[in-house]
């Protein structure tokens, strides 16, 4: 069973078609990567793929979940960081690891336990007590991507993780997010940097106009071209000829 | 800054205002809103003149809602640092890009209050005035605006309209600038208590040396344009906006604040984590709980007004329990907003939560604290003007209905989006007239009828159970309504 199934996944807005018939298949123990240029359709992907909308067509499923039929049942097995900041507001980030324990069933022992585990690996320790409003956005976002790993799922959607984050702090989410995989999980990484998407990626799927436009491993491309390569040729070309049909 | 950058960006930030709702609220239906305002005051102004309510009484109401509105809007400081850092610079493209200009976050929110008073004074005061004034000058067998009082004495109609408008508006600004005074003061380390107990002695001692303060505000110069007066009101906005001026701080930015955990101790009492943490971000927010009990002391505030102006004009004391218990229960208007101001429904969708158990969340927590502070505030009010027991028990039944009635009324129309979303016209026509329907007869009944009649009061507590009953029900068809327009948006 893949940890990811998408078939001819269709979804707009109004008259903005933001995917269009993307099928993609995720295998477990991958560290995917959907690369894309602003407005490709990445962050309305993984929004399907979460429950958090509706498909206007085609079918999906995570770990053999269906999250249009069962949107909360799949973010009980997934962990989610969102592209749009939701900084958890006026609770500090303990109370915001109390608040993910609590919808997630956790007990405040195990709680207490990886809320250190996590500020020590991200270097928060001393921002616990604070207002995540209170907090920079670089803070904030080790608090959310804290938030998206605290119940060791076995799929995590990240969107952009590495933003507003020091090269420290990237470098020690890098690392994690190599271990995490390794052990057996699965992690997809919606971005539009090429850089993050070569050295991070076990294999990466190229999203342009709302559809997979290459699909390759970056360990496995010739020694004379890099994913920055096939990036500029695969969505260069499409916008090439969507202008010459335009014409 | 004379070098016409504020009056550029005045300029900009009221297009943008207009861009922004008629955008959300699709063209032309916002442009009808001003109608659809002075249609409902009409009406209602109307309906309670011919069902003998007091001219004088309609027009010291609407004043006292003028000021009411002003002194909501004035509490934009309220959420002051919050409003610029989170609310206005998502909401407002402008407010949030002018914070890279060379301007000031005082005189940033100098031209966005003026700018709000400009909006609300054209939109909103000037039809209040144009559909109350003629509804009155109908009922009343065309006495004038004021029923030949004061301002519209010998005046036309347009002109009587534009003397109460102008009068509208100068309580709107006193509303507004009496808030932010009121925060400027207080954020200079004076405690709010000490505020509010200087307010009640100030009151205290012009009502034993039965000083009419009114007549020293717009609404005495409404009733009576003197000089003396017009010169007096005049004096006190100045002085509410230059006492603002001296001690608001918009750019104030305090120090990282660090807070003892609460969350599970919180948690443990309101047994919902969605809730809890909407209660945190109220109590946390600018303004804590304060901002809640504010409204409802407003709230209690202008029930008193109008019960003894009502008691002078028509010479019948109106129901306490009745009058407090129906106007205190619209205190859950400005906690629904308390309580969806500072999230989205879309934050809880990463976590395993349905559209539903955040709808539930949010209504246990407007149950926790919305009905409960209303309670609160009638048991002051019964302490304070006494009452029939009886009558005391209808106004319990009704504050909680009326509270619940407006939760469910909103939460079925607008979702979890805050009250801006109101003002899309066609929205806010059925909103009104959701409200006008039970409200009007309710206040008529409290207000006209006194000493309600046994009969009246059972109808009246019948009518409350049936408003709690609505507003439950118009949650759980919001239920089924609002998790499919998030999920298609």
């Amino acid at each position: 069973m893949p940890a990811i199934q998408i078939d001819d996944l269709t979804r707009a807005y109004g008259d903005v078609t933001a995917v269009e018939e993307l099928s993609l298949t995720v295998a477990e123990g991958e560290l995917f990567g959907l690369l894309g240029p602003n407005g490709a359709g990445k962050t309305t992907t993984m929004e399907v793929l979460t429950g958090q909308i509706a498909p206007d067509s085609g079918q999906v499923a995570v770990l053999g979940v269906d999250p249009v039929a069962e949107p909360t049942a799949v973010r009980e097995l997934v962990g989610v960081l969102p592209e749009k900041e939701s900084p958890p507001s006026f609770m500090t980030p303990r109370e915001y690891f109390d608040f993910v324990g609590s919808v997630r069933g956790l007990d405040d022992e195990t709680v207490d336990e990886r809320t250190d585990t996590w500020a020590e690996r991200l270097g928060f320790a001393e921002k616990l007590d604070t207002m995540a409003t209170d907090l920079s956005r670089g803070q904030q976002q080790k608090v959310m991507i804290a938030g998206a790993f605290f119940h060791e799922p076995a799929v995590v959607f990240i969107d952009e993780p590495l933003a507003n984050l020091d090269p420290i702090v990237q470098e020690r989410v890098k690392r994690f997010l190599r271990e995490y995989r390794e052990a057996g999980n699965t992690v997809v990484i919606t971005t539009h940097d090429v850089d993050v998407a070569a050295e991070l990626c076990s294999r990466v799927g190229v999203v342009h106009g709302g559809g997979l436009v290459a699909d390759v491993r970056p360990s496995e491309l010739p020694a004379d071209e890099t994913l920055l390569d096939v990036f500029l040729d695969r969505v260069d070309a499409t916008v090439e000829r969507g202008v010459a049909a335009d014409d | 800054m004379t070098d016409g950058r504020t009056r550029r960006v005045f300029v900009e930030m009221l297009r943008e205002e207009w861009r922004m709702h008629s955008h959300l609220f699709r063209g032309g239906h916002f442009a009808l809103f001003p109608v659809l305002i002075a249609a409902l005051t009409a009406g209602a102004a109307w309906l309670l003149v011919t069902t003998g309510t007091g001219p004088g009484t309609v027009f010291a109401g609407l004043h006292a809602l003028a000021f009411v509105f002003g002194l909501h809007t004035g509490s934009i400081g309220f959420v002051g640092r919050d409003a610029l850092r989170n609310l206005l610079g998502d909401l407002t493209l402008l407010v949030f890009t002018a914070r890279t200009l060379p301007l000031s976050q005082d005189r940033l929110l100098g031209i966005f209050v003026v700018k709000d008073l400009v909006y609300y004074a054209i939109l909103f005061l000037l039809p209040m005035a144009l559909g109350t004034g003629a509804a009155v000058a109908v009922a009343s067998g065309g006495g004038g605006v004021a029923g030949g009082q004061g301002v519209a004495e010998g005046l036309p109609a347009a002109g009587t309209a534009l003397g109460l408008w102008a009068t509208l508006t100068l309580t709107f600004v006193l509303g507004m600038g009496a808030t932010i005074a009121a925060l400027g003061i207080t954020r200079r380390g004076v405690p709010g208590w000490t505020l509010l107990a200087a307010l009640g002695a100030a009151v205290g001692v012009a009502v034993a040396g039965n000083l009419d303060v009114a007549a020293y505000t717009p609404y005495g110069v409404f009733l009576d344009a003197t000089l003396p007066r017009v010169g007096a009101s005049l004096a006190l906005v100045a002085a509410v906006f230059v006492v603002g001026a001296l001690t608001f701080d918009a750019s104030a930015r305090p120090a990282a604040r660090t807070v003892a955990p609460a969350f599970r101790r919180w948690r443990d009492r309101v047994g919902d984590p969605v809730a809890t943490k909407t209660l945190l971000d109220v109590h946390r927010s600018s303004g804590g709980f304060g901002k809640v009990l504010f409204s409802a002391a407003v709230l209690l505030g202008v029930t008193a007004s109008l019960i003894d102006l009502a008691g002078q004009i028509t010479g019948v004391s109106p129901s306490v329990g009745v009058s407090f218990g129906a106007i205190l229960g619209l205190s859950g208007f400005t906690t629904y907003n308390w309580l969806t101001q500072s999230d989205d429904v879309d934050s809880y969708l990463v976590h395993p939560l349905s559209v539903e158990d955040v709808f539930a969340a949010k209504f246990r927590a407007f149950l926790l604290l919305g009905p409960l502070v209303g309670l609160a505030f009638y048991a002051v009010a019964l302490a304070w003007r006494g009452g029939p027991i009886l009558e005391a028990l209808v106004g319990a039944v009704l504050l909680v209905g009326v509270a619940c009635y407006i939760f469910g009324t909103t939460v079925y129309l607008t979702g979890l989006s805050p009250n801006e979303f109101l003002f899309d016209t066609g929205l806010f026509a059925v909103f009104g007239l959701a409200m006008v329907l039970p409200l009007v007869p309710i206040l008529v009944v409290g207000f006209a009828l006194a000493p309600v009649s046994t009969g009246l009061l059972a109808a009246l507590g019948a009518g409350g159970l049936v408003l709690a009953l609505a507003g439950v029900g118009l949650y759980r068809r919001s239920l089924a309504k609002w998790p499919a327009r998030y999920r298609e948006r």
